[in-house]
């Protein structure tokens, strides 16, 4: 076995270039007459999936706008219509549809949808999206209940991700989830209706089947990554990986993943290593590559070696179906997913062999992680941005060389 | 003192009423917002009392306990307010406090409260509920809705200790529905042309109906409309107000101050807490929750539609010459209200003025004032 330093994961380049193509393949399928929805990420993709409608979700389509540098050209075109947004990432979409220029859009941007679902996360939500609907001259289906907006409920329990796959069931209120389920029915009622799709409960089993499939091969990836060091694959790569979660109970999302999966055991029995010089590791809690990875790299031969995803799809993802109803099942998944709990995110930097962890936090409020890392001795820098400056990088400097070596015995740079 | 003078007072001490209830022996239940079914706490025995900010407060303790978790929204003046007051003890007559889902911010209080409840007890902060109430008016919605009102009718059983008899029901929305009633004759007071009460007064008696005893609101008030005939004809501006909650005056001090007569508004301390009374038909407990379901929307609520609807509607029938919106910092489910009712508004021949991102306290009145005063001249 020898080091060698990795290239490109293939499949991640595979996975880039399969983005663009699929959004070219909803492109010409929506101008043959067939129809395309847009939702909020985790609402109901896997239905749509279910039945074989191309779904873009909202956050993905954000991301890919900000990464494609076209956030303040959008926020321009906003502030044309008299919108003055507090969180402009989530309305990028939005100002793309009012835009309405595919030279301009990123990827030559969205046909036009069949439909709009989402709800009430957040405020902004629902007014961003009902918005977005009557400029796409589409419906807008609002879903009661989506992610996090249950805070009044009690927290999740300690360790809660071990109960998430089995029992998902104890973490629900099975009042808002019967609710959640109606509308999740009546949505499928309204696609057969206006969109001449069938939907099949067997269809719908087997998609919850390649759900777990796939995110089980994600699992083998994380514990990979976690216990091989060097490690196996760059911060960049694992982040493109994670666009398969959008392709989430398809044959062809749970195939990339495999791909993945093997090309990574490939690596560790080849000695492939994305920083074969590898002396520190740290976890990234946001789920980007932040501007200063190289810096970290070539100082401190520091490898990023997990992000705030990194334990997402085999944690919170997967899910045993209860008494043959995946429906109900994935309503309940549509509910609640995770929280960002500090015993979370340590036990991810634990498993990970991490000599530390930066996050980047909002400066107006404090770090939920610090009061448990700073007790548990897992060294911690809580950032306000991710991008490269002498300040930050000072900061960098300064935590490592004071806080993470003399932590971490043995490394000599 | 006149009835007037009487409501007034209790605008301005807010605790006045709540205070004298608690040294007779009665318990207040205080509650956030205007979707709480406040009939059921008046059935049960309890005082209902709606807390609200202090624009000339501090929101020292507030800032200690920012919202957290992924993109929560930080919150509006007036949140922080009440929070913040609520911490200090300016609550400290509230047995219990219910904190509905409503906007989120003040959704996200009940999580926040709850743990320095459990964490720092020497806060002493009431007992608290949770008061769950969906975005939708759809049929599941409703079903769902219902289900909670339910739960919250038998939460107040256990803390009074009797059962909420249909009668108790019945008599307590007979009472708010004559509040409802007398505010209604008050905002075509507003209306009427010209207008025989200001903007400022109007705030003054809608808001004091949620500090009083609604009995005692209601002769008051009464009493204030017997004398109608003292009442001199407003001069000025017809101006309506589109805005994020205005629990105080500053705002329509400054509008009438301009030469301007707020005649009518959409928010949750104006025209809309009252303009839609319970149907009296049927089983009482049906007939709240199909008001609470269907009342005037906010803006949380779903479809965009219909709140642009309430806004254009209410300022037409009140005979507005002109619209001023107020949005507060941070608050953006009313933010993206904006531009549709502007565009609304003007089709309806109604100008309007949009002020963004206002703080909670009004920073710079002068400024303001000049603002609003060349926009009402330019009517």
């Amino acid at each position: 076995m020898s080091d060698t330093i990795a290239g490109e994961l293939k499949i991640a380049g595979e996975m880039n270039a399969y983005q663009r193509k699929w959004l070219a393949n909803v492109r010409e399928r929506v101008g043959n007459g067939e129809p395309f929805a847009i939702c909020n990420g985790d609402e109901f993709e896997e239905i749509f999936n279910a039945m074989d409608i191309p779904v873009m979700v909202l956050n993905y389509w954000s991301k890919i706008i900000a990464t494609e540098a076209k956030a303040s050209y959008y926020k321009k075109v906003l502030k044309e219509r008299g919108y003055d947004p507090l969180h402009l990432f989530f309305s990028l979409g939005l100002a793309c549809a009012m835009d309405n220029n595919p030279e301009t859009a990123p990827w030559g941007g969205l046909p036009k949808p069949s439909v709009i679902v989402g709800g009430s996360k957040h405020d902004r939500e629902m007014k961003v999206l009902e918005l977005w609907a009557r400029e796409c001259g589409c419906p807008f289906i609002p879903m009661e209940f989506g992610l996090n907006t249950t805070p009044e409920q009690p927290p999740l329990p300690p360790r809660w991700w071990e109960r998430m796959r089995d029992h998902w069931d104890e973490l629900i209120d099975p009042d808002r989830l019967n609710v959640r389920v109606e509308e999740e029915k009546s949505l499928i009622r309204f696609l057969e209706i206006t969109t001449g799709k069938h939907f099949s409960p067997a269809k719908l089993d087997r998609v919850a089947e390649l759900i777990n499939e796939q995110m089980d091969y994600w699992g083998k990836v994380r514990d990979l990554i976690a216990a091989t060091i060097p490690c196996p694959v760059s911060l960049p790569d694992q982040i493109a990986m994670y666009q398969a979660m959008w392709h989430r109970g398809t044959e062809m999302g749970c195939n990339f993943i495999k791909a993945y999966y093997e090309e990574i055991k490939e690596r560790v029995e080849k000695g492939i290593f994305a920083n074969p010089n590898e002396k520190l590791r740290l976890m990234y809690i946001p789920a980007t590559t932040p501007a200063y990875a190289g810096f970290l790299e070539e100082t401190y031969h520091a490898s990023l070696v997990c992000f705030g995803y990194s334990s997402i799809p085999i944690d919170c993802y997967a899910r045993t179906v209860h008494n043959n109803d995946a429906l109900r099942t994935l309503a309940s998944r549509h509910m609640v997913l995770f929280s960002e709990t500090p015993d979370w995110r340590l036990k991810d930097a634990q498993l990970h062999q991490c000599d530390g962890v930066i996050e980047v936090i909002d400066p107006a409020m404090p770090s939920l992680n610090k009061p448990l890392f700073d007790a548990s001795g897992m060294p911690l820098l809580s950032l306000y941005t991710d991008k490269d400056t002498r300040d930050i990088k000072s900061r960098l400097s300064r935590w490592i060389e004071t806080t993470v070596l003399p932590n971490h015995k043995g490394v000599t740079l | 003192m006149t009835p007037f003078e009487i409501i007034q007072t209790h605008y301005c001490r807010r605790d006045l009423a709540a205070r004298a209830w608690k040294q007779k022996g009665g318990k207040v239940v205080g509650y956030f917002c205007d979707n709480v079914p406040e009939e059921l706490i008046q059935a049960a025995g309890f005082f209902p009392y709606r807390l609200s900010g202090d624009p000339t407060g501090t929101v020292e303790i507030a800032e200690k306990y920012p919202p957290t978790g992924t993109m929560a929204a930080p919150r509006e003046g007036f949140v922080n307010s009440m929070f913040n007051r609520l911490m200090t003890g300016e609550y400290d007559f509230l047995d219990f406090l219910v904190v509905p889902h409503a906007r989120e911010t003040i959704h996200r209080l009940h999580q926040v409260l709850a743990e320095i409840k459990d964490q720092n007890p020497s806060f002493h902060l009431p007992e608290l509920y949770f008061l769950d109430n969906l975005h939708t008016t759809f049929y599941w919605s409703g079903v769902y809705n219902r289900l909670r009102w339910r739960e919250f009718k038998t939460t107040l059983e256990q803390w009074s200790g009797k059962e909420i008899t249909d009668m108790a029901l019945s008599d307590a929305i007979a009472v708010t529905n004559e509040n409802r009633t007398l505010l209604k004759k008050i905002a075509a007071l507003r209306a009427a042309d010209p207008p025989r009460i200001s903007g400022t007064q109007a705030l003054r008696i809608i808001g004091s109906s949620m500090f009083m005893l609604k009995e005692e609101h209601n002769r008051r008030l009464s009493q204030f409309l017997d004398e109608l005939d003292k009442l001199s004809a407003k001069d000025g501006v017809r101006v309506f107000v589109e805005a994020s909650p205005l629990d105080h005056l500053q705002l329509y001090d400054i509008i009438e101050s301009c030469g301007a007569i707020v005649v009518g508004e959409d928010h949750c301390w104006g025209n809309r807490y009252s303009d839609v009374l319970i149907n009296t038909a049927g089983d009482p407990f049906e007939a709240l929750a199909d008001r609470y379901h269907n009342k005037s929307p906010c803006p949380r609520m779903f479809p965009l539609s219909r709140r642009i609807d309430y806004c254009v509607n209410s300022a037409v029938s009140a005979g507005a010459q002109g619209a001023i919106i107020n949005v507060y910092e941070f608050d953006e489910a009313l933010m993206w209200e904006i531009p549709d009712a502007v565009k609304a508004l003007e089709e309806k021949g109604i100008p309007s003025l949009h002020l963004r991102n206002q703080p909670y306290r009004i920073a710079d009145p002068d400024l303001l004032t000049s603002r609003i005063r060349e926009f009402i001249k330019s009517i």
